[in-house]
């Protein structure tokens, strides 16, 4: 689903942000890339979503090579990639149903059956009951939900989490947590940076390690979680 | 994927972004609508120009000397030949009626025409030039091809009164023109500037849109739009200016240039085609401020 192949990142008179990135994620995994701050994970995810482009080296997403993407091409990418950031990018002066319908705005679905598709999804994250509500209004994991049910909306193959729980508290970090898993388990291939190392013990899944913009170990979640007890 | 929701959502988008920012979109509207009307008032005084010169124009008069050994039939002749070739309008005035003008003309020096031993006025003709002949280079070409006739001695049309009227309506237009590009292009400036302000502070919404793919087309298309009602509106305003300064105004400017303009300025300043320029210079003008303003805002 997702493949780099020796990818650089590198910014004009600064050392390197990524270094020989080879990574392979396959469909439906649920994979966490954990490390330091500044250790280069958002850059990585970034580079997903074409937010950034390479230096050098392939990523294939969905067997395209991104690397070599047309610029007008991006959008249609994009459409099948999720993204969920700390700081949520939702708009504050709409409601939650216009923060999660937006996504099918910019597909031209049209209002009925965007309703009817937005009302399932905040369902799915236990919100319907706040659809009328402005973000401003609710807790913050319910902010990261309405983040999540945007991103989920027009059905993406692929999930990107950056510190999704960064901003949360423990009960509501294993909220959110949870229902990444969940939206895993319904297929959805999901990639989630955390530096929080009880997620990664907690949640035992397939662990990259990033260090200096090097991936300096890639275990599964049990050998992960073994190293975090440890 | 329906063409149809994408374009509610723009009007939508675009509604809502004029409400958003209501300061800035005002700023945007009468800017556009200041220029629209100083254009429309510029165009009501050109037309004005227009019945002016036509008027001074129609003052314009070709006057053709015969030879004195001309007889009466060979006069008419000659006057039938210069109808044909200017086709205007010819009288012909025998020696005996120019010495009687000349004389009314003098007043109470006429009397000393009375000891002339012979009458030295030629006979002559009087031609009213036709509108479309009233320019300097066609009243040139038409005063050489007159003194080639046989029986022609000379030809005098005011060459240099001509010239200068035209020049003058000449460098009055190019001026308004010149006024009008600038006017324009400081209109277009002023619009993207304001607009820029009303994107930059929706910039959150245009980072959201596209992380979730839309494409550049759909960001900008509520913008565009937004441009396109400003520009209607600013034009709605400038007729409705121009309307109520012709109701108002014109009257007044009527009557006290009556005497040099004609009746140009009583005419309509609000007519069909003139609502149809300006609409359409509206949107073109908010359309415009808007395309430079996304298209700027875009690129960063």
């Amino acid at each position: 689903m997702i493949q780099f192949f020796h990818v650089y990142k590198a910014y004009p008179g600064d050392p390197p942000v990524l270094s020989d990135i080879n990574l392979s994620v396959e469909k439906g995994e649920f994979v966490f890339l954990t490390g330091p701050s500044g250790a280069g994970k958002t850059t990585l995810l970034k580079l997903i979503f074409c937010a950034e482009k390479a230096t050098k080296g392939q990523i294939l997403v969905g067997g395209r090579n991104i690397a070599r993407i047309r610029e007008s091409a991006v959008p249609y990418l994009r459409r099948n990639i999720g993204v969920v950031f700390q700081d949520f990018k939702l708009l504050p002066h709409r409601t939650v149903e216009d923060n999660v319908s937006f996504t099918l705005d910019v597909l031209g679905v049209p209002r009925a059956a965007a309703r009817d598709k937005v009302r399932r999804m905040l369902k799915l994250v236990g919100l319907e009951h706040k659809a009328n509500s402005f973000p401003l209004r609710l807790s913050g994991g319910e902010q990261q939900r309405v983040v999540i049910a945007r991103a989920l909306v027009n059905d993406p193959t692929i999930l990107l989490a950056d510190e999704p729980t960064g901003n949360l508290d423990p009960a509501l970090t294993v909220e959110i947590m949870d229902l990444l898993t969940q939206v895993n388990i319904r297929g959805t291939t999901v990639v989630v940076a955390t530096h929080d190392a009880t997620l990664l013990a907690r949640y035992q899944k397939r662990t990259v390690r990033l260090e200096r913009g090097q991936i300096v170990s890639d275990e599964d979640g049990v050998k992960a979680a073994r190293r975090m007890v440890v | 994927m329906s063409a149809l929701a994408k374009t509610r959502y723009f009007w939508r988008s675009a509604a809502v972004g004029l409400k958003h920012s209501p300061f800035v979109h005002f700023i945007a509207v009468t800017t556009i609508a200041i220029a629209l009307f100083s254009a429309g008032l510029a165009r009501g005084s050109a037309r004005v120009l227009d019945n002016l010169l036509a008027s001074l124009g129609g003052e314009v008069e070709v006057t053709v000397y015969l030879a004195p050994e001309l007889g009466q039939d060979e006069a008419h002749g000659v006057r039938a030949r210069v109808e044909e070739l200017s086709k205007g309008q010819v009288t012909l005035v025998p020696p005996d009626a120019a010495l009687e003008r000349l004389r009314t003309e003098l007043g109470d020096l006429g009397e000393a025409l009375a000891e002339l031993p012979e009458n030295p006025l030629p006979a002559a003709l009087e031609l009213r030039v036709p509108p479309e002949q009233r320019t300097p280079e066609a009243l040139q070409a038409l005063a050489k091809e007159l003194r080639a006739l046989p029986g022609v001695s000379g030809v005098d049309y005011g060459e240099q009164a001509v010239e200068r009227l035209t020049a003058i309506a000449r460098a009055l237009r190019f001026g308004s023109l010149v006024a009008f590009v600038v006017v324009l292009g400081a209109t277009v400036v002023i619009v993207a500037a304001t607009l820029q302000l009303a994107i930059y502070s929706r910039r959150e919404e245009i980072e959201i849109q596209k992380l979730v793919g839309a494409t550049d087309r759909f960001v900008k298309a509520p913008f565009l739009l937004e441009g396109l009602l400003q520009g209607l509106l600013g034009a709605g305003v400038a007729l409705l200016g121009l309307w109520a300064f012709g109701r108002l105004v014109g009257p007044t400017l009527g009557s006290l240039f009556a005497f040099l303009l004609g009746p140009g300025v009583a005419a309509p300043w609000v007519e069909p085609r003139l609502v149809m320029e300006l609409v359409g210079a509206g949107c073109g003008l908010g359309l415009g401020g808007s395309f430079v303003a996304v298209g700027r805002f875009l690129r960063v």
